[in-house]
């Protein structure tokens, strides 16, 4: 892997993202009208979006998150130009680290909006620090570009990368709390629960939006969702090669 | 920078079948599923030549090429570019130009040649900025390099992708179906480019359905039902036909028709 080669990933990616004028609107507008649809239809229960406001947050900054990057990185493989990557020195290492670079830089400011908006426009209750909730929210977002790049390599389309949404994340979002708690699931439901990294991301913010605790009392959730980061980061780079 | 490497093979005047290929394969296999695409090929291109693969659609040439790339690894044989099996290690060595032209359409000409130019390890910003000026130049695009590839015509598209598989000054080039869109004007100087370059040291693999391309090779193969069914000069290829005045495309034709050509002449 090298420094220089990374960078110019990096930069092209972010370059061509911002030369899509529309796909950058969206980028920014889409998290805005999904969060204030959502937020809002709770609008006369603050106590429940109060409990699942942090459910939400991750959910739609894993979703956004996932196709931003799904398609994308689907794209530099359908249009050929990831061939001929592979027909210069550039290593596996250099392409996925420099995606996750460039990808990061608008995924993080999705998330941030994601989080700002319904803190402050949808007007949820909190206790923890904005600071702590974000970094939670950028170890969920560097897994969805991950998972993103990763999904990719099995999609042969725009479209197959969003048929993989409900597989992805049908199980997650009725599973790692967003409907209900997980301690509220049946039995057979919570070993499931635990393996998904959704569960730990919700939790985590759960525990600082809540109950206003740190980063630190939240390590372990951190810790296994960094887990989920860097193994789909290794599972990726040996399925990128495929073409 | 582009000249670090040494161009293995580049400068050299002496010419003989004692040399190494610059471009080998033998014995090699390869099917996609269960459709055999190529079966038990043999090829040679000496350095410093340009070397014409000629073939009906289908018969294999982007499968040949993407394999000397190293972007396919065969079912059975061996593959040599510049003395060494394609991989990560040696692809700076290599210029590759797919059929499709693979462009990131919303960057601009400069920023996709130059992007190109820094993954192929032309690290100086200075010795970049030159190879890009003097590589749009030689596809006659350089008044279009702030120009975004959404905005070029298919002929001017396809001539970014030459000079994305050019810009590194690569010793061997592997082009698929580089001339296709070009109209005749731009196709000739090309080939006085590629005359140049082949004069120079470079090796020049390249697949095309044109005859005016074919006679600019130094030698052809004619690929079909998995290996080259005939190889030779141009003019050798000519007289397969049996007819004095024959042209290439008389020749081309001739095989296409031919039955099962076993036995024909293979040099
Ligand atoms: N990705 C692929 N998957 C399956 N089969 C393929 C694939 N690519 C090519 N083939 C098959 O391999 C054979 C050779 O294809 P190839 O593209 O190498 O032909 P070609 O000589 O380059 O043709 P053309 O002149 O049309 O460019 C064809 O029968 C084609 O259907
Ligand atoms: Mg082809």
């Amino acid at each position: 892997m090298t420094f220089d080669r990374t960078t110019a990933i990096a930069v092209r990616v972010m370059r061509e993202i911002v030369r899509d004028r529309r796909s950058l609107a969206l980028i920014f507008l889409a998290p805005l009208l999904v969060m204030a649809l959502v937020g809002f239809s709770f609008s006369e229960k603050q106590d429940t979006l109060d409990r699942v406001a942090p459910a939400l947050i991750s959910v739609f900054t894993l979703l956004f998150t996932f196709v931003l990057t799904g398609i994308s990185f689907l794209r530099e493989r359908s249009q050929g130009t990831l061939e001929r990557l592979y027909v210069t020195p550039v290593g596996r290492g250099d392409v996925l680290v420099g995606y996750l670079l460039g990808f990061l830089v608008f995924a993080a400011l999705q998330s941030l909006i994601i989080l700002l908006f319904t803190v402050f426009v949808v007007d949820v209750n909190y206790r923890g620090d904005l600071w702590q909730m974000f970094v939670v929210l950028m170890v969920l977002t560097i897994f969805g570009v991950n998972l993103g790049i990763f999904a990719s390599t099995f999609a042969r389309n725009e479209f197959q990368v969003v048929q993989f949404i409900p597989m992805l994340f049908a199980p997650q979002i009725f599973l790692s709390g967003v409907v209900m708690p997980v301690e509220e699931l049946p039995g057979y439901f919570q070993g499931p629960a635990e393996v998904l990294p959704l569960t730990h991301a919700v939790r985590a913010l759960r525990e600082i939006m809540l109950r206003g605790e740190a980063l630190g009392d939240v390590m372990s959730e951190i810790a296994v969702l960094a887990a989920y980061a860097t193994g789909l980061l290794v599972v990726a780079m040996a399925t990128v090669r495929r073409t | 920078m582009a000249s670090e490497h040494d161009n293995g093979g580049r400068g050299g005047t002496m010419r003989g079948p004692e040399q190494r290929p610059a471009v080998e394969a033998r014995g090699l296999s390869f099917a996609f599923g269960r459709r055999p695409v190529l079966r038990d090929l043999v090829l040679s291109v000496q350095p410093g030549t340009a070397f014409g693969m000629l073939g009906a659609n289908g018969s294999g040439k982007t499968t040949l090429v993407r394999l000397l790339a190293g972007l396919l690894k065969p079912d059975s044989g061996d593959v040599r570019v510049l003395g060494n099996p394609p991989g990560p290690g040696f692809s700076d060595r290599i210029g590759y130009m797919p059929q499709l032209n693979a462009l990131y359409m919303s960057l601009t000409v400069r920023e996709n040649v130059e992007f190109f130019a820094r993954m192929c390890g032309v690290k100086d910003r200075q010795a970049r900025t030159a190879a890009v000026d003097s590589v749009l130049e030689l596809v006659e695009l350089a008044d279009r390099g702030r120009d975004r590839i959404t905005s070029l015509s298919g002929g001017m598209r396809q001539r970014v992708s030459l000079a994305v598989a050019l810009v590194h000054t690569p010793p061997v080039l592997l082009l698929d179906e580089p001339t296709v869109g070009l109209d005749p004007e731009l196709r000739a100087t090309f080939w006085k480019h590629f005359g140049r370059m082949t004069r120079e040291g470079t090796t020049i693999l390249i697949s095309s359905h044109t005859m005016d391309d074919a006679s600019h090779c130094d030698r052809l193969g004619f690929l079909r039902d998995g290996r080259f069914i005939a190889q030779g000069t141009p003019d050798e290829l000519r007289s397969t036909t049996g007819v004095a005045s024959a042209s290439l495309e008389d020749a081309f034709l001739h095989l296409v028709r031919s039955g099962s050509l076993d036995g024909a002449p293979s040099s």
